[in-house]
Order: C-alpha cells, then sequence, then structure tokens
C-alpha cells in the first residue's frame, strides 16, 4: 500500500480528497461550516481526487 | 479574518503532504546527480506543471490579480504576447542545445559555448538574485499571514522556511518538482471557486464590460496610442519590450524554469515540456487576471451595493497588492477560507523552493565544482549540495528581514534583477543561432547591455521611480518603464556582442558542434502520432493564442 505513494498521482489524488472529507464533513456536520459553497467545492475536489487515483491505476 | 479548526486542519493536511513527498523522495537519492538534477527522469506531465508552477510564486499570483485590477485586461499580454510565444520557441529551438549539450545547468551551456567568464557572470548574478528572490518571497508570505490573519510575523517566516527546508533537504530538485505539481493543482483549485462566485456576483462578462472603462475590457483596441491606454504603452513597445526581450529572456534563460525542463527523460519530452506547459498557461489568465477585473467592476457604482472594496494604503490609494486575499476574506467561508490560505501559501513556498533548488544545483556545479573545489567524489558534491540547500534557506531568511528592513528592497532587486535578465536573451540568441559570436563578444554584450539598463532606468521616470541620473522621460506606468528598460538593454548587448565578436576569434566549428543551431545535427521526432510531435502541439497553440487575442481585442 505504501508503495503506492510512490507514485505522485497518487499523493495528489488522496490530498484532494482528505481536502473534499474535509469541507463535506464540516458541510453536513456543523453549522459554521454549512455553506453550499463548502459542498459544491468539495464535490470538485473530491471528484478531482477519485480521478487522480484512477489516473494512476490507468496507466499502471 | 478568523480561522475555523477545519481551516487550520487543510493547512495542516498541506504542511504534511508536502513533507511526506520530501521523505517519499529520500529514498530515491543516490547521487550528486539524483538530487541536483533529478536525475534526468521525470514524466513529462511531471515537467510540465512544475515548470508552469515554479514560476507560479507569490509575485506571479498576487502580483498578476494586482495588474488585472490596475490595468484591466491587458494585464493578459503578459501571457497570450509574452509567455507562450517564448515557451514555444524554447521548446522548439533552444531546448535541443540545451538538453542535447548535456549541460546539468544554463550557466553551464554558457562555459559549453563561450568561456569560463561568462559562465562565471552568470553563475554568480543568479545565485544572488535567486536567494534574494526566494527570501522576498518569505517576506511577503509572513507579512500576508501577519496582516489578513494576524499571525506572528516571526513565526511565519520560520514554520514556511522550515517545511520547504525539510523537503528540499530531503528529497532536493525532485522533491520541489513533486510538490510543485501539487502546489499548482491546489492554486487551481483552490482560487477557481472565488472567480466563479466573484463573476457571478458581478453579473458575468457582460456585466463588468456595462460596469467599466472600456480601457479595462479590451487588450488591443486602446495600444494604438501610449497615452490612450493605463499602462502608457503602444503596441510596438509592448510586442518588443514585453513580448519579446523581456518574455523571452526570462521563459528561454531563466534557469529556474528552464531548469524543469532539463530534466525530462528525453530529448522529445524536454522539447514538449514548455509546449505541453503553454496550454495550462494559455488558461492562468481566467485564475490570476481575471479576479483583478473583477474586482473593479464590484468596486463600480452599480454594484457597490455587494460590499467589496480594495483596501486603501498610507497614501489614501489603492492598495492593489492585497486585492486576492481581500476577495478571499470577501467571499470564502470558513472551510474554503483555508483551502484559498492554503493555495496562497502554497503559492509562496513554490516560488520559495523552485528558487531554492535552481541556487544550489548553480551554486554546487558552477560555483563550488567550478572555482571552489574540483574532482571529489560525486559523495562529495552530493553532501555539499544538500549544505547549500540549508545555507539558501538560511540566507533566505537572512533577506527576509533584511525586506523587511527596507521599504523598497523588493523594486530595488527586481530592478536589478530585469538589468541583468533583460539582456541576457541577446547572448543566448546570437550564442545559439550565430557561430561567429565569440566568448568576448558574449561578455561584454552582458555587460554592456546591464550598464545600457542603469542608464536607461537613470533617465527615465516613472510613479517616482528612475529618473536618479536625470528624470528626462516621464513614462505613465513603472511596467512600461521596465519594458523600456528591457528593450535598450537588450539592443545594446545585441550590438556590442556582434560588434566584439567581428574583431574577436571564435571558437573552432568542431568545439561548436551540438551547440549552434548550424553545426548540429537535426533530430527529427521519432513519434508517429501528431500529438507527441512539438510542431503540430505549436502550430495549434500559436493559432489558439492569435484567436485569444482576437476575441478580447
Amino acid at each position: 500500500m505504501l508503495e503506492k505513494f510512490n507514485q505522485l498521482s497518487i499523493v495528489i489524488g488522496v490530498f484532494f480528497i482528505l481536502v473534499a472529507v474535509v469541507l463535506l464533513g464540516g458541510y453536513i456536520l456543523t453549522d459554521s461550516l454549512h455553506f453550499t459553497i463548502n459542498l459544491y467545492t468539495g464535490v470538485g475536489l473530491l471528484v478531482f481526487g477519485v480521478f487522480m487515483l484512477m489516473v494512476k491505476e490507468k496507466t499502471d | 479574518m478568523k480561522l475555523h479548526f477545519a481551516d487550520y486542519l487543510i493547512i495542516f493536511i498541506y504542511f504534511l503532504f508536502v513533507i511526506a513527498v520530501g521523505f517519499i523522495i529520500k529514498k530515491k537519492i543516490k547521487s550528486s546527480n539524483d538530487f541536483l538534477s533529478s536525475g534526468r527522469n521525470i514524466p513529462l506531465w511531471i515537467t510540465s506543471l512544475a515548470f508552469i508552477s515554479a514560476n507560479l510564486g507569490a509575485q506571479e499570483v498576487l502580483g498578476m490579480v494586482a495588474s488585472g485590477a490596475k490595468y484591466g485586461i491587458m494585464t493578459v499580454h503578459f501571457y497570450w504576447v509574452g509567455a507562450i510565444f517564448a515557451m514555444i520557441f524554447l521548446g522548439v529551438f533552444m531546448m535541443p542545445f540545451y538538453y542535447g549539450s548535456k549541460a546539468r545547468s544554463v550557466p553551464e551551456y554558457l562555459k559549453l559555448r563561450f568561456d569560463e567568464k561568462t559562465r562565471g557572470l552568470n553563475a554568480i548574478t543568479f545565485a544572488v538574485m535567486t536567494v534574494f528572490s526566494s527570501g522576498i518571497s518569505l517576506f511577503a508570505l509572513a507579512k500576508l499571514l501577519e496582516i489578513i490573519l494576524g499571525w506572528n510575523f516571526d513565526l511565519c517566516i520560520w514554520i514556511a522556511a522550515g517545511v520547504v527546508m525539510v523537503y528540499t533537504f530531503l528529497g532536493g530538485l525532485t522533491s520541489a518538482v513533486y510538490n510543485e505539481v501539487l502546489q499548482f493543482f491546489l492554486i487551481v483549485l483552490g482560487l477557481s471557486p472565488l472567480v466563479i462566485v466573484a463573476l457571478q456576483d458581478a453579473g458575468g462578462w457582460e456585466g463588468i464590460k456595462a460596469n467599466l472603462d472600456p480601457q479595462l475590457t479590451h487588450a488591443w483596441k486602446y495600444m494604438g496610442r501610449a497615452e490612450d491606454n493605463r499602462m502608457g504603452l503602444n503596441f510596438m513597445s509592448l510586442i518588443f519590450g514585453l513580448g519579446f526581450v523581456m518574455s523571452f529572456g526570462y521563459w528561454c534563460t531563466d534557469f529556474l524554469v528552464v531548469q524543469r525542463a532539463m530534466i525530462a527523460r528525453n530529448m522529445s519530452a524536454a522539447q514538449r515540456t514548455p509546449i505541453i506547459a503553454a496550454i495550462p498557461k494559455m488558461l492562468m489568465p481566467l485564475i490570476v487576471v481575471l479576479p483583478g477585473v473583477i474586482a473593479i467592476a464590484l468596486m463600480s457604482p452599480a454594484l457597490q451595493d455587494k460590499g467589496f472594496a480594495i483596501p486603501t494604503d498610507a497614501s489614501g490609494g489603492l492598495d492593489y497588492t492585497m486585492t486576492l486575499p481581500s476577495m478571499i476574506a470577501h467571499y470564502y467561508p470558513s472551510g474554503l477560507l483555508g483551502l484559498g490560505i492554503t493555495a496562497l501559501i502554497a503559492s509562496f513556498m513554490s516560488g520559495m523552493a523552485g528558487n531554492v533548488t535552481a541556487f544550489n544545483s548553480v551554486f554546487t556545479y558552477d560555483i563550488y565544482q567550478a572555482y571552489i573545489v574540483k574532482n571529489k567524489s560525486d559523495n562529495h558534491y552530493l553532501q555539499v549540495g544538500k549544505m547549500i540547500t540549508l545555507f539558501g534557506i538560511l540566507f533566505s531568511i537572512g533577506t527576509a528581514y533584511i525586506a523587511a528592513s527596507f521599504n523598497n528592497i523588493n523594486d530595488f532587486l527586481q530592478l536589478v534583477f530585469s538589468f541583468v535578465n533583460g539582456p541576457l536573451f541577446a547572448t543566448f540568441l546570437l550564442g545559439m543561432f550565430w557561430k561567429r559570436t565569440t566568448s568576448n563578444g558574449a561578455f561584454w554584450g552582458l555587460l554592456i547591455g546591464t550598464v545600457a539598463a542603469a542608464i536607461t532606468h537613470g533617465l527615465t521616470i516613472a510613479e517616482g521611480k528612475g529618473g536618479w541620473i536625470s528624470p528626462m522621460f516621464p513614462i505613465t506606468s513603472g511596467m512600461g518603464q521596465a519594458f523600456i528598460v528591457a528593450s535598450f538593454s537588450w539592443i545594446a548587448n545585441f550590438c556590442t556582442t556582434i560588434l566584439v565578436s567581428l574583431v574577436t576569434k571564435p571558437k573552432s566549428d568542431e568545439e561548436l558542434k551540438g551547440l549552434v543551431y548550424s553545426l548540429t545535427e537535426k533530430v527529427y521526432a521519432t513519434e508517429q502520432k501528431w500529438y507527441l510531435k512539438a510542431g503540430p502541439l505549436s502550430i495549434i497553440l500559436l493559432i489558439i493564442t492569435i484567436i485569444l487575442n482576437i476575441v478580447f481585442f
């Protein structure tokens, strides 16, 4: 598993998925982060993060 | 501006990842070549994104948004007149010499093509300038975080420098390049929501056009006469000063960016690196120019109910540098605010790491190995490269504090930098394409070009700057003055190099093989697919660039 982190696309993918989780988790769980722009950005970053992971799988 | 726990968490995740990249790369560093030149083994998509990310530092992001607010859509000339053409020229015509000569740095190419003194002159000026640029980037980051978040200035300097130090010390150039790609995506994705919501708030592009002076929404229409536009330049000065001298001088000769193409896996990838990089570069005005134009539109009487304003400085004028931070503060709620602040931090760190890695390569190869300690083991130069990285960071911290003590040191250094970079492209152009160019011609051309830049600056005055000999020629904007200074310095270098070359002895054809266009065997692309060839890609990019210029005419 850790070997996969040698691939930059995986690192970037995981990074943006984590940031998306913070934004989406905050949107769902707390009022202070419940803003539509957080939701849209979180979804956008999640899609990008997953895409970066898939790019890696494809090139492998 | 107050940060929520989620904002701090995003900043923390970012720091964690950039440091982790350093640890991942550390295992791959076996030689000085791995540390300082990435072993010429980096994939094309990474070299291409790192190529533009190395230039996407704080000065670029904050500066271009500020210029967008000050000069309007004319700022796109830095991209659609300047960068794209220069990047294509670098890929098609110059990379074969940089990459094919096996030089490890731009100064080393100068040594191969000319002589040791030309290399020494370029290496020393470049090393000094990069470490100062890095320090100024660090100072600007700390100052910005102090102003908008109230964070401690010293703590910001030491934490930011510490993080850059950890990942560049561990993984050298590869680590910096990998992080530059992460930083590129972070800057683009972190600032994209801002552009979307602010553009919507301003009523779209049509709303902006309806509320702004037409000078600010046309790229070329008001360039016929210098008096008609805010830059104070006519189209000829712009095309020659920015489009040719400054842009080609920067993109084709500055080792900071050229280094990213020189670490590609093969010649074809090295040539395509700046060309592929030109694709996102072409779209960067959406992220770094458009917000400035939107900001000014939001301050027009019809949109004052939106409640946005660019802060004013001590003199009461608009503080354009604060345009982007104030937009982030205005539009980003908690959560997204952390992402926006992280994007700003990433741009500063990307610029700083780029400068530090270019500095340690040039210092180790072109100063230490060339003049101080020759013929030692590879491990010796690896350890020296690592030590130079530490010293580079410490020098940067020192210059950050110097910058904090002097109000105008940034302006002064940018000026000196333009004196050095402005004429440099003439040396490369003649050196690569005219085999008669001699070592003495190149050396004296560089010196006289730099002196001509200083004299031109001393005789012109713009926004209170320059005119230190005699303010004989007033110019409307500082940017216009920079273009004119660069133009004169380039012409002085070009003429001096030719004149001195004609009366001094050139190198033999045998010595110049692989270094000069007419004496180098042409390598034609082996790829069968057209989209993998530099030529067709370049033509498509040029056509799109011309179309963009027409659309925003």
